[in-house]
């Protein structure tokens, strides 16, 4: 540890710890998770980064959205999103959360993941192989870095729009807003 | 004098619980020839879960997490590390034995008032594992007392100073053996990992909690694990003159078990209670029965 | 303060509530309430006046006392204190009841009866007392009729043959000495032949054992527990079940004397510790038994069973921490299983009756006395630091460990481990989890009911604080039987061989609480989140089904369940029907000719004739 990040860790314990502590929700959507498992295993070890997989959002600050996503699913993650405590990240893997990919012009899936919840970064590719999650996750340091990562703070304040967004997907939500809608949050 | 000591325990504690965290999974990485997170891990994991922000289901949910976790700290002032033991005159192994259960049932009424059943499963498979290694343990721990005729942990380490490791002593050997057969059940490693069993019931009675309920959670695993070896070392191993060997005598318990926990997966609730009634039980009755008849043979 | 005033207070009381009650109800609870506050005071005046003996009436030229011991006064305390805070937690469980001044007038003659039978010096008022006692309690536990009858019939079944063995034992020793007074007795008896006290021991300690629900002479008491009304049944679990501890003092220490009793028979046949082995096994079968129960009264039933067993174990012993830790455990369960099955009472009040285990949950927000009630109750039952249960455990543990019975020692600790899972799982199915859908607007427990559950939850942690405070009246009890006393400080107990310190734990746990309570403050503050919001990986909860209960520790019981029936209940049902057989044979001679009838005379002539030609017998 060099003296550069010795002072960091002293000024912003709370920022480094995230950056280094990545704990993702074991979630998921779509085909993308079959790059998961070799990743966080011995072939390319995700935990040499502090990433690491865990079973509920409780315990979680980032949230892999491996592949598509069916109406279904975004209900649960959606929900899931909701229940992770804040600050959290989210990560679109694959095409098909940033535009629909080749589900383009499915009934069933929905095309852009952004518009139902605030996304930090994406990782584009059909599907992308597991170095594009590390390079992912360096960009997400960067980003927490930079104060950029702040799509929980996005969701905070526009969270009306996005409701009403979720609520035009999927009709009524059966659970009750987790912010005072039309207030200031 | 008494208050340093009572400052320092659960702090030398907390160090070497989670030094030992970070090396089980360093270690770990390396058994599954990988790079492994760095040592520290565990600590930049509690620094981050400090900074969340997390829910809360009411108050006994906090309470219990509290009452566990003070619990765990309390027993540790019992347990003479090398020669500090602040409190183990006030009622020696049997008030260590029910200060064990703080640490269980905190966290069983924290989890019991978050609402979740993946909770109410952990926690009934933590209890019925308790009962599972407390049978062994309990008859062990027996026949060190009738052993040494006391119910002080200090005498029992003090006595072993100057006979030798109680390991290695003639009517010991089998409750010795007993006790590290049952020790990864104690410490909650695999194969004994059912309370977690993140895969099975999203880790257990830990679902809900996050930020700083998940770190003080952590911190309680840590000294769980601290005391479960701190234990062995002191009842068996003879305990240790200063901090340093009694540290050293620990780190080589754990890396042992660290290597059984590495090799070996999951049993099912049921069969950890099968085994751990069976051999072990065995092992300990035995081991109890010797004690009583070399007892009273040396005594007519 | 006479003795007699005492009693004719506690039985005209109860039998003025009962006319009250006619008048107006108000005016019947007040009294009610009046009448065991006052015999509180009223026993709590006697501390300290020991060895009073009054004579109060000649019957058949014996001359019936009255008299207090230190054990009198302990018990007599326990028993007028529990019995008040019942009659003021009845109040609003009965109120809208049938036969409600009939329910008073037995409660307050039971709590007059186990003061009669505490205060008594002879053995006939013992005995007097004690049959009041058992059928009064047969009237309460049939209160509720329908199955509860069937409850009653086995207890009264039971307890008439345990006060025969009594009176057989009383009628001898009338027979012997001439006398029935206790103390002329104990003068008297201890010259007697081993064989005669054994006898004794055995008669009487039937008759007691039966009362104290040792195993195999255990299985009147779960479906009474139930099936009285719950106010009762924390009268009948805390004190009068007891009365059994109280006998077995009675006959072992006072009577016979220690030294007798702990020297009878030879080797591992000695009658204490045969005793004693019976002790352990009452604790550790109806243990795990509990665990099986759905119903909450059912299963602290059972655990009222195991931990008789703690007391059995701990008096039978006879050490002097054994018969410290007996005696304390006595007053410790009666304290905490009262609350236990007040917070079971408040809980049924609100649901209508309601005691399955399986369709409650989630109550902890609506009910929160109630809910600190369980959870110091069973926290005492346990025996966790810092609560009552374990100071007394704690006393017996230590004996058993260093006078070398270390097997008695592990059915003793294995017992507090099933007792967790139980309790565990009451808590939890009736407080914790999820609230169901209807019990949604559930209303906190009337103040009536909050107020005996405090005082009881505040006394749990005050004897488990400064056990001092009941361990120094133990100690002259135990020093009356001539044991040596213990060394009691207010905070714990000193001895060589390792003493216990009970503020120093609670200051340690206290400060860990704090400084621990202090760093999650110190955290970012946290939200909270409704029932509702709990990880169901994604999914939205199901409103009234989603929490775990059924079959609780479902893996365990597939492994322990075929080893886990009550064999003795089932034995005793067999042991009925073939009685009722036999019967039914011996009926079908009854044919109604008159014919049969002078032929079965003849038979018999002809028998007897045969007999005299043959033996020549008479
Ligand atoms: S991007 Fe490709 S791999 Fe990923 S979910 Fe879509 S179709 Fe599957």
């Amino acid at each position: 540890m060099d003296r550069n990040q010795l002072n960091k860790w002293l000024k912003t314990p709370a920022k480094m710890g995230h950056k280094y502590s990545l704990h993702a929700v074991y979630f998921c959507t779509g085909c993308g998770i079959i790059e998961v498992p070799p990743s966080i295993t011995a072939r390319w070890d995700a935990e040499r980064f502090g990433v690491l997989p865990v079973a509920t959002p409780r315990q979680a600050n980032l949230f892999l959205i491996t592949g598509y996503v069916s109406v279904k699913t975004l209900r649960a993650i959606i929900r899931t999103y909701e229940q992770m405590p804040e600050p959290k990240f989210t990560v679109g893997f694959g095409s098909c959360p940033i535009n629909g990919g080749m589900y383009w012009d499915s009934y069933n899936t929905i095309k852009h993941l952004d518009k139902y919840i605030p996304v930090d970064g994406w990782i584009a590719g059909c599907m992308p192989r597991p170095e594009a999650i590390f390079v992912a996750v360096t960009h997400l340091w960067t980003l927490i870095d930079k104060d950029m990562a702040d799509g929980y703070k996005r969701y905070r304040k526009n969270y009306q729009a996005y409701r009403e967004n979720q609520e035009r997907a999927l009709g009524k939500l059966e659970w009750p807003p987790l912010f005072s809608i039309g207030g200031k949050g | 004098m008494q208050i340093i000591a009572m400052i320092l325990s659960p702090i030398l504690a907390l160090i070497i619980g989670i030094f030992f965290l970070g090396l089980s999974r360093k270690m770990m990485a390396r058994i599954h020839w990988r790079y492994g997170p760095p040592w520290t891990q565990p600590i930049i994991d509690i620094i981050r879960l400090f900074s969340q922000k997390s829910v809360t289901h009411g108050h006994l949910f906090n309470l219990g997490l509290i009452l566990s976790l003070a619990g765990s700290i309390v027993v540790i002032l019992f347990i003479p590390v090398g020669r500090i033991h602040p409190l183990s005159d006030s009622g020696g192994m049997l008030v260590i034995l029910y200060m064990l259960l703080l640490a269980p049932l905190g966290l069983a009424l924290s989890g019991g008032e978050a609402a979740n059943p993946n909770t109410s499963i952990g926690i009934s498979r933590q209890l019925i594992l308790a009962l599972g290694y407390e049978v062994p343990l309990l008859l062990i721990l027996l026949a060190l007392m009738t052993h040494y005729e006391t119910i002080s942990i200090v005498e029992i380490v003090f006595r072993q100073q100057y006979a030798g490791w109680a390991l290695l002593s003639s009517p010991l050997v089998l409750s010795g053996i007993g006790y590290i057969s049952i020790m990864p059940a104690i410490l909650g490693i695999r194969p004994f990992e059912v309370v977690q069993a993140p895969q099975e019931i999203s880790s257990g009675p830990m679902v809900e909690y996050g930020g700083p309920y998940l770190a003080l959670a952590t911190i309680q695993h840590a000294l769980n694990l601290f005391i479960g070896i701190a234990l062995f070392v002191n009842l068996f191993l003879g305990g240790a003159g200063n901090p340093l060997f009694f540290f050293i005598k620990m780190l080589v318990v754990f890396v042992l078990g660290i290597f059984i926990n590495a090799a070996l997966p999951r049993l099912r609730i049921e069969q950890a209670v099968q085994y751990l009634w069976r051999w072990p039980t065995l092992l300990a009755l035995v081991g109890l029965i010797v004690v009583i008849v070399m007892k009273s043979v040396s005594a007519g | 303060m006479s003795l007699e005033l005492l009693l004719a207070a506690a039985f005209g009381g109860s039998l003025l509530t009962y006319l009250l009650g006619k008048i107006s109800s108000g005016l019947r609870d007040g009294f009610a309430v009046f009448v065991s506050v006052i015999l509180v005071a009223m026993i709590a005046g006697l501390y300290g006046k020991i060895g009073a003996v009054t004579s109060y009436y000649h019957f058949m030229g014996l001359e019936l006392t009255l008299r207090i011991s230190p054990l009198s006064w302990f018990f007599a305390m326990a028993v007028s204190t529990l019995g008040a805070l019942s009659v003021i937690f009845s109040l609003s469980y009965m109120r809208d009841r049938e036969r409600t001044d009939f329910y008073y007038l037995m409660m307050l003659l039971i709590n007059a009866s186990m003061l009669g039978i505490v205060f008594s010096g002879d053995l006939v008022s013992f005995f007097i007392f004690w049959e009041m006692m058992s059928w009064s309690t047969f009237l309460l536990i049939s209160y509720n009729r329908g199955s509860a009858l069937a409850a009653g019939m086995k207890y009264i079944v039971f307890s008439i043959i345990g006060s025969m063995a009594m009176l057989i034992g009383m009628l001898s020793l009338y027979a012997v000495y001439q006398t029935v007074n206790i103390y002329m007795l104990s003068n008297l008896v201890s010259s007697a032949s081993p064989g005669y006290l054994l006898f004794l021991l055995i008669v009487f300690g039937t008759a007691f054992a039966i009362k104290n629900a040792i195993m195999p002479l255990h299985t009147w008491l779960p479906d009474a527990y139930a099936e009285a009304p719950s106010p009762f049944t924390a009268v009948l679990s805390g004190m009068l079940t007891r009365m059994g501890v109280y006998g077995f003092l009675m006959i072992m220490y006072v009577i016979i004397g220690s030294v007798q009793t702990l020297n009878m028979g030879y080797g591992l046949l000695k009658f204490n510790y045969i005793l004693a082995w019976l002790g352990a096994v009452t604790i550790v079968i109806p243990t795990f038994i509990a665990m099986l129960q759905n119903d909450a009264k059912k299963l602290l039933a059972w655990h009222g069973i195991g931990q008789g067993g703690y007391m059995v174990l701990g008096i039978a012993y006879g050490t002097n921490l054994g018969l410290a830790g007996g005696i304390f455990h006595t007053l410790n369960h009666a304290i905490y299983i009262v609350l236990l099955f007040m917070s079971v009472a408040a809980v049924q009040y609100r649901t209508g009756g309601e005691r399955d285990l399986n369709s409650m949950g989630g109550l902890i927000k609506k009910m929160p006395i109630a809910f600190i009630g369980a959870l110091f109750g069973i926290s005492g039952l346990i025996g966790l630091p810092l609560t009552n249960g374990f100071v007394s455990k704690w006393l017996i543990y230590k004996t058993l460990i260093l006078n070398g019975s270390p097997f008695l020692a592990f059915t003793a600790l294995i017992g507090t481990w099933g007792t967790i899972l139980s309790v565990y799982k009451f808590l939890h199915n009736l407080f914790l989890g999820q609230l169901p859908e209807k019990y949604k607007d559930i209303k906190k427990s009337p103040v009536n009911m909050q107020i005996p559950i405090v005082i009881l939850s505040l006394t749990i942690l005050l004897f488990g604080i400064l056990p001092g405070l009941p361990l120094k009246v133990i100690n002259s009890i135990i020093a009356s039987f001539g044991f040596k006393s213990l060394n009691v400080t207010l905070w714990g107990i000193v001895s060589e061989t390792g003493s216990l310190n009970t503020i120093n734990l609670f200051a340690a746990i206290l400060t860990g609480c704090v400084i621990i309570w202090l760093i999650l403050k110190t955290g970012p503050k946290s939200v909270s989140a409704s029932q509702e919001n709990t990880y169901a990986a994604g999914a939205s909860i199901p409103e009234g089904k989603y929490h775990y209960t059924v079959d609780f520790y479902n893996p365990f019981y597939r492994m322990i369940k075929p080893y886990l029936k009550d064999f003795m209940d089932i034995f005793y049902f067999k042991l009925a029907g073939w009685t009722q057989t036999l019967c039914n044979i011996v009926r079908k001679t009854y044919t109604g000719y008159v014919g049969h009838y002078v032929t079965y005379i003849v038979l018999f002539l002809a028998v007897l004739i045969f007999m005299q030609l043959k033996w020549s017998l008479w």
